[in-house]
């Protein structure tokens, strides 16, 4: 009886782990504030994730084909500088400084892509030391001071089509076409196909490296959408801009239930919750006047519980616990570490 | 023959005397824990400048050697590290975390290399010398101000607080000062206070969330105005943002006076806030720096020594003298 109820306490865990989740972190700040659950806040909240939101569905293209950009928030960084520096030194419209903005996100994307496919380097430390580097030129060309926006720039940050801020429209439609892109393309299949193991990929004709340079393209190019998001929100541009952002969308990833080994999840609702319930624990902690020091504990808590709800589902946990029982029986062969924390 | 070498050696004593005497050089290495904001870069510059003027005046040749962590404590350490191996005469840090630049003090301590903490004191090691602005004391400054202000307009503040990042002594000094003069003045009630790690992102979506948790909330208090246009943008968005005799008004007490906060006060957005002196601050490094380089006591008060803001108001903001974050200067 009790393995019974343990076993349909893991599936739901496994299933809707992070929907429990998220509906205890909602309901413990609308009972302990008065203004939390609200309209108008909740608007709030999608405003202030519309950048993260961006940023992490460039990163779950590139997590869902098995591999990690660590460079996004460096590239929004030097990206949008350009755009500053064209907009107030040069005197460049807008619309143009942004475009360039754009393409640099994706030329940026494209080294990345260059440096991992064509050079065979491991994503971790290429994307680390484009990290590095790209904020050290932008640090450079910035002086590595803040530079406040043009004052008809600034004030789109608080652009509205009645109560809905356009940038939360904006974040809608870059989430609805990288999840497009990921479940109706051949593109997005193959991604979840390399995810699951690169030489099988390879084997049944799919062109694995191209595959993983556009992912990089593509994280490069909302890199820098979502930097030019940041960067009107706040109004000028600063050294922080893009800073941990890149771990922050990797939190975002997985606690939206996107697989860290690659190959499972999805962007819609997956990045949006996960988002979300990154945004509710910032916002109620805020509203609840809350111990500054309590913001990490339980940031870091919530990533914990996703990561383990992503090991579970991965059947790491279940295959150890296997090989280990086996192990543990009288008459059996001890079985390797490798063997039992390799991916089934 | 020995009374033509007496009088060579005469001779060579006589020119040495009257030539100029060659200045002592003096390696400072100048670890920045992150130059993220105009300040450090005018500290910088007032450094090298005060170093090359006040120098030259005490026959000691400053060479600089400098290093950026990028905020990042463990990467400062390793820089500090660095500072040491290069055997340099002093070090001066601008500490990312107060506690971790401890270790380094001590690393400095040990290679007999004196360590000058710069503007942010270490919180579990003392250094040979600290010097700094006075943070509590433009917390406190600027509190004292606001209260009278609003009292004097009659005025009861609900405010909300901006603070710095946690691991910063200065940001907490100005938050302990703040509650220390508001909390029992029955004038100001700080109803929430919102940690920013110094980051703009977080200035904006904190006074957004403290909004809407406060509707009645009337004022703020910025741990430091470096990140305004953040917080212009968040309260333009709650329709807020307005100058001091309009009845949206949200009354501002504030830190630092970077530039934009100079625009702001002039426009009568901002009500008072006290300087973050960078000029005097790097004055102070270099007469210290001197002292060390001669050997001599460098007459810190227990090690430290501050030099205090001054209070900018609106009715004053035009005429402060040598405001390093006013445009004419």
């Amino acid at each position: 009886m009790r393995d019974n109820q343990s076993t349909s306490f893991g599936q739901l865990a496994r299933r809707h782990g992070f929907l429990i989740v998220l509906v205890a972190i909602f309901a413990v700040f609308t009972l302990a504030t008065d203004h939390f659950a609200t309209f108008g806040n909740f608007i709030a909240m999608l405003h202030a994730m519309a950048p993260v939101v961006v940023m992490s569905c460039g990163m779950a293209l590139v997590v869902l084909a098995g591999k990690l950009d660590i460079s996004i928030g460096s590239v929004a960084f030097l990206s949008s500088t350009f755009a500053v520096l064209l907009m107030n030194n040069h005197g460049v419209p807008p619309v143009v400084a942004f475009a360039v903005t754009l393409a640099a996100g994706a030329a940026l994307g494209a080294l990345n892509g260059f440096i991992v496919v064509g050079l065979g380097i491991n994503p971790l430390i290429a994307t680390l030391g484009t990290m590095i580097a790209l904020r050290g030129v932008a640090l450079q060309l910035t002086n590595a001071v803040l530079i406040p926006l043009p004052e008809s720039v600034r004030s789109l940050g608080n652009l509205s089509i009645g109560p809905i801020f356009v940038d939360i429209l904006v974040a809608a439609v870059v989430v609805i076409a990288a999840d497009q892109l990921h479940r109706r393309t051949v593109f997005g299949r193959q991604l979840n196909a390399i995810g699951n193991g690169e030489e099988v990929a390879a084997k049944i004709g799919i062109p694995v490296g191209r595959r993983v340079f556009v992912a990089f393209v593509l994280s490069g190019l909302f890199a820098s959408i979502g930097g030019i998001m940041s960067l009107i929100q706040v109004g000028s541009i600063s050294a922080y801009l893009g800073r941990g952002m890149e771990f922050t969308a990797v939190a975002v990833v997985v606690v939206g239930g996107i697989s860290l080994f690659g190959g499972r999840g999805t962007i819609l609702p997956g990045v949006v919750l996960g988002a979300l319930t990154f945004e509710m624990i910032a916002n109620g902690l805020n509203q609840m006047s809350a111990n500054p020091y309590a913001y990490r504990l339980v940031t870091g808590a919530i990533i914990f519980v996703a990561m383990y709800v992503d090991a579970m589902k991965s059947g790491r946990i279940r295959s150890r616990r296997k090989k280990l029982a086996v192990r543990d029986e009288p008459g059996r062969s001890t079985g390797t570490i490798a063997e039992t924390t390799s991916r089934p | 023959m020995r009374v033509l070498n007496k009088a060579l050696f005469a001779a060579g004593c006589m020119i040495a005397a009257t030539l100029p005497a060659h200045a002592k050089d003096f390696t400072v290495g100048l670890s920045w824990n992150a130059m993220d904001n105009q300040l450090p870069v005018k500290w910088q510059e007032y450094l090298q400048s005060e170093g090359a003027k006040q120098g030259a005046a005490a026959d000691v040749n400053f060479k600089w050697v400098i290093n950026v962590a990028d905020a990042d404590p463990t990467r400062q350490a390793a820089n500090i590290e660095d500072l040491i191996n290069q055997g340099v005469d002093l070090i001066i840090a601008r500490a990312e975390d107060a506690a971790a630049i401890g270790a380094s003090i001590r690393a400095a301590k040990e290679a007999g290399i004196p360590f000058m903490t710069f503007d942010r004191e270490s919180s579990t090691t003392k250094p040979t010398v600290h010097v700094g602005g006075d943070s509590f004391d433009q917390g406190k400054t600027t509190a004292e101000a606001f209260v009278a202000l609003l009292k004097d307009r009659g005025v009861t503040g609900k405010c909300i607080e901006l603070q710095g990042s946690l691991t910063d002594v200065n940001a907490m000094n100005r938050s302990k000062a703040w509650h220390e003069v508001t909390d029992n003045s029955g004038v100001v009630t700080t109803l929430v206070s919102v940690p920013t790690e110094w980051n703009p992102d977080l200035f904006r979506s904190g006074t957004v969330n403290a909004l809407r948790a406060n509707p009645d909330a009337n004022c703020m208090f910025l741990a430091s105005d470096f990140a305004l246009s953040a917080v212009q943008s968040a309260l333009e968005g709650a329709d807020r943002w307005a100058p001091r005799g309009d009845a949206k008004h949200v009354w501002i007490a504030t830190q630092d006076v970077f530039p934009e906060a100079v625009t702001a006060m002039q426009g009568g957005f901002i009500d008072v806030g006290t300087t973050y002196d960078a000029y005097a601050h790097a004055q102070e490094a270099i007469r210290v720096a001197i002292e060390l380089a001669k050997g001599e006591d460098a007459n810190c008060p227990d090690g430290v020594c501050l030099a205090k803001g001054r209070l900018a108001t609106q009715e004053n903001i035009g005429t402060l003298e040598n405001l390093w974050s006013r445009p004419a200067n």
